[in-house]
């Protein structure tokens, strides 16, 4: 009886470190890991170009899902599936919780 | 003289039909546009199948940018279906004004313009 309790409750705790890991990336880091990204989307996410998005402010999900789409392949562009290529979860999380976390884009009603 | 007269008669009956063309081609906009905030317009509003994720912010966004993505959901280059069937009845003037319109910057995104050269930490 009290080993289930316990492994239920390790199991508990482990799931939730997974669900951390996956809902929220270390901004930090992110800035750390965005020197590629700036070249083209700017140091805080405005970009350099009419043709490349902006990024400062764009949800972080939506972030995270394009970065996906693009190293998975269902989101074709050369540039970004160079980049997103060699991108883990961890870099694909702090990414986007950094760009997230700058001013810009609002949801515009 | 008569002629003369057929010519005005002919310009004024010309402004008289532009003047509602240009009226609907606004209203048309506006039907567009009015589809975009169905759910771009909505704070905290989120795809619902097959991926869950908030939709993109576009106030403020590039035009460009915009436009660009328009026309690969209409071909299907970039593929989610509601947009796609979102663009397929736009024409290239319909994704201009849009992507103007989303593009376009207020109070709300005046920060949004390059940081100061030199002065990132």
């Amino acid at each position: 009886m009290r080993r289930t309790a316990k492994g239920l409750l390790a199991a508990a705790l482990a799931c939730a470190s997974v669900a951390a890991l996956a809902a929220s990336g270390d901004p930090e880091a992110g800035m750390k890991k965005s020197a590629p990204c700036q070249a083209c989307h700017g140091a805080k996410g405005i970009s350099v170009s009419p043709e490349f998005p902006n990024l400062a402010g764009q949800n972080e999900d939506y972030l995270v899902a394009s970065l996906h789409h693009y190293k998975d392949g269902h989101r074709k562009n050369p540039i970004m599936q160079g980049q997103a290529a060699n991108l883990t979860e961890r870099d694909i999380h702090d990414l986007a919780a950094y760009f997230s976390g700058q001013e810009g884009l609002y949801t515009k009603e | 003289m008569s002629a003369l007269r057929f010519v005005v008669a002919v310009a004024l009956s010309g402004a008289a039909l532009s003047a509602p063309a240009a009226e609907n081609n606004k209203v048309t906009l506006q039907n567009k546009l009015a589809q975009c905030q169905g759910c771009h317009g909505i704070e905290g509003w989120k795809t619902a199948y097959p991926e869950v994720y908030h939709v993109p912010k576009l106030g403020g966004q590039k035009a460009a940018y915009i436009v660009n993505a328009l026309k690969e959901y209409k071909s299907g280059e970039r593929d989610f279906g509601t947009m796609h069937a979102m663009a397929e009845d736009l024409s290239d003037d319909d994704m201009k004004q849009l992507a103007e319109h989303f593009a376009a910057q207020e109070g709300k995104s005046a920060e949004n313009s390059p940081p100061a050269a030199g002065g990132e930490k």
